[in-house]
């Protein structure tokens, strides 16, 4: 196993914990972990490659997804005591069942063709399309506004290291657009959180339920 | 040159972040922005027609179907800006906003509106998703505008889920990216270097990658099964911002997918793409025409309609021949339509102050003209004759009745649903009685013009197709 291997294998064990994990302080260490295996993906390339626009955006994700976002949901999270607000729409064992049946669905024959885009990554390929799957699991079963967004920005991470093993780092456009959606959803993360709280005194988006025919 | 003078909207927005603290300069700003955006848009259009694509340099390039769909957003966004005034002084006399919303409303209808200028015109697949995610930025301010519980419930679903769409959109562009690995181009990609790499593209790939794509952007069109924050948004944004994300970003985004059916078409061929179209059209029509009966508000009413019109779109595109030209017809006939029953229906709000349906009665007595121009485009919109969407939609499914001829049936059943369900929610407004403490007469000349405007360029369109656009129509239905 390579270095860069069991750097997907810790990325796709916090994925896992984002959906074991029951205080939402919790989630946001582990985004914090995650962001940070992003960023040494990214650095690693950047020392293959010498790119210099490489090396700008590991540093950009570092400053804003490992230190920043964290810091900001961990006072978000202690300034409304949020402490226990990570509720699920499915039970614990349902939730891991789901989780293995998408890992089992990343790994299929028939996402091969996908997964095989580098032959020799296939096995981190799929690994990182489960952990895309397991992100978007997370967002549609956690009631929680913070854990929604840690769910989207997980599921940007798997997008990132995707593009990793599928050769595609040192794309400009995978730069362009992880830069571009860390700014976007760290404005929604300042307005949107503490605004949500403001009007249903929770973060809990069950209680949204004012629009309905 | 042409192509800075609309993002002109972008400085317009920045400048009256940054300078003005004068309503009515600010509003006089918007409007100069606007018609200057719409003078430089028909520039444009002109040179697409002369030479098929605009493009002044790498960076940009607009083809025949991205020209249409930048005469949308400069018509209707002229017609919200003007109708945006009026409707938010509205609002102002009521005390319902201050300056300081009405100041950052024209700031983000402008980068709004840039955000799509640019989405459309950019010739860089990563900066078209960019603008997009943009327009989902802009717009989730203006749907949380009136800073009450359910707008904010709305632009939080509307943020999620168009989040998540859009994600799943840039994975698929990324997956495009891989034909690009070969040649090493990894620099500035633009669509025809994707189109002239397609060959290198694994077809399953390219299947998957489209599939991904059409999730993505097909969320911000509001294809069913990812329609659902189509609903909250519209009903909770400000009138003119409902008629925009109908009438303008709808467009942009199906623009977007129609750029990748080509990519994916010279890979896999249409049909496979073809299909997909069908089945996303037939399951938007259908969720629009079962949802609509339960509607309670009238602007939820127009976003399922919206919902219908995007599925008709898709029918055409998935028919092929004829039926391309119909729903590029149709994109532009349901832009000024429903921009134009939105607007209507910011006039229904401030005189009822109700969005409820049950709430909305005697409007032909209570707002003649609006009622009038109301029923007017409640017949166009649901495809009576003679107007332009009956004879798009018989030429699409005439195109899919030789293809699949049970299918066809079944959609025109739909259709009939469709128009029976709006037509008795329409009867109650515009009919009945009204309530005694309803004061009758239209509120202002101003909520009326941008809406006239609107209807005298359909019916015009109804009965002249003026030469541009018939050249227009053939380079559409010959490039897609």
């Amino acid at each position: 196993m390579t270095f860069v291997e069991s750097l997907l294998i810790l990325f796709f064990i916090s994925t896992i914990f984002f959906h074991l994990a029951k205080k939402n302080i919790g989630v946001a260490y582990a985004y914090s972990f995650q962001s940070l295996l992003i960023v040494i993906l990214l650095f690693n390339s950047f020392l293959e490659t010498k790119s210099i626009s490489l090396f700008f955006v590991a540093f950009l994700v570092f400053v804003i997804k490992v230190i920043i976002t964290p810091i900001f949901i961990v006072k978000l999270i202690k300034k409304h005591q949020l402490k226990f607000l990570v509720s699920t729409y499915t039970s614990m064992p349902v939730t891991l069942v789901v989780v293995t049946i998408l890992a089992i669905i990343a790994n299929s024959s028939f996402l091969v063709p996908l997964t095989s885009i580098i032959p020799s990554n296939q096995q981190s390929l799929s690994l990182a399309l489960s952990s895309l799957f397991i992100s978007l699991f997370l967002i549609i079963n956690r009631k929680g506004a913070l854990s929604q967004i840690i769910g989207v920005l997980s599921l940007e991470n798997s997008i990132v290291a995707f593009a990793f093993f599928a050769g595609l780092e040192q794309t400009l456009a995978l730069q362009i657009g992880i830069i571009f959606d860390i700014f976007v959803w760290m404005i929604i993360a300042t307005f949107f959180i503490s605004m949500i709280y403001k009007h249903f005194g929770t973060l809990n988006v069950s209680e949204m339920q004012h629009l309905k025919d | 040159m042409e192509i800075f003078i609309i993002l002109i909207s972008f400085f317009g927005a920045a400048i009256i972040f940054l300078f003005i603290k004068n309503r009515k300069l600010i509003e006089f700003l918007s409007v100069l922005v606007s018609a200057v955006v719409l003078f430089e848009s028909i520039n444009i259009v002109t040179k697409v027609v002369q030479n098929k694509v605009y493009s002044p340099n790498s960076l940009f390039l607009i083809d025949s179907l991205g020209a249409i769909v930048v005469l949308i957003i400069s018509f209707t966004g002229i017609a919200a800006t003007v109708y945006s005034i009026a409707y938010l002084r509205e609002e102002s006399s009521r005390q319902i906003i201050g300056f300081t919303r009405v100041k950052q409303y024209f700031i983000l209808l402008n980068l709004f509106l840039a955000a799509m200028f640019l989405a459309v015109s950019s010739n860089n697949p990563v900066i078209t998703w960019i603008s997009v995610e943009a327009t989902t930025l802009s717009t989730a301010f203006l749907i949380s505008f009136y800073n009450k519980p359910s707008a904010m419930e709305a632009a939080w679903k509307y943020l999620i889920i168009n989040s998540i769409g859009l994600l799943l959109g840039f994975f698929g562009t990324l997956l495009y990216l891989t034909s690009l690995r070969a040649s090493g181009q990894m620099g500035f990609i633009t669509w025809n270097n994707l189109l002239l790499n397609a060959s290198h593209l694994n077809p399953i790939i390219a299947k998957i990658s489209f599939i991904f794509v059409l999730i993505g952007y097909g969320t911000k069109v509001g294809l069913a099964p990812m329609h659902t924050w189509k609903p909250d948004a519209y009903s909770k944004a400000p009138a003119p911002i409902g008629a925009l994300f109908s009438g303008a970003l709808l467009s942009v985004a199906f623009l977007v997918i129609m750029k990748f059916k080509v990519i994916t078409d010279s890979v896999v061929g249409p049909l496979f793409s073809q299909k997909l179209f069908i089945i996303f059209g037939v399951l938007s029509i259908s969720v629009a025409s079962f949802v609509l009966y339960s509607a309670k508000s009238y602007k939820r009413l127009l976003a399922y309609s919206s919902i219908e019109h995007a599925g008709i779109m898709m029918l055409g595109f998935g028919f092929g021949g004829l039926g391309i030209v119909a729903a590029t017809l149709n994109i532009i006939y349901h832009s000024l339509v429903k921009s134009t029953l939105f607007f209507l229906s910011g006039n229904i709000l401030l005189k009822y102050r109700s969005d409820k349906i049950v709430n909305i009665k005697g409007m032909i007595n209570v707002l003649p003209i609006t009622a009038i121009l109301f029923l007017l485009n409640f017949l166009i919109i649901t495809g009576i004759p003679p107007f332009g969407i009956f004879i798009n939609e018989i030429l699409i499914l005439s195109e899919g009745i030789k293809l699949y001829p049970f299918l066809t049936v079944f959609v025109v059943l739909l259709l009939a649903l469709l128009f029976v369900g709006f037509l008795k929610y329409v009867t109650a407004m515009v009919y009945g009685k009204k309530s005694p403490e309803i004061i009758v007469g239209e509120k202002n000349i101003w909520l009326l013009i941008p809406p006239l405007f609107l209807v005298a360029i359909t019916l015009y369109l109804t009965f002249h197709l003026p030469q541009f656009l018939k050249t227009l129509l053939m380079a559409v239905e010959l490039y897609y």
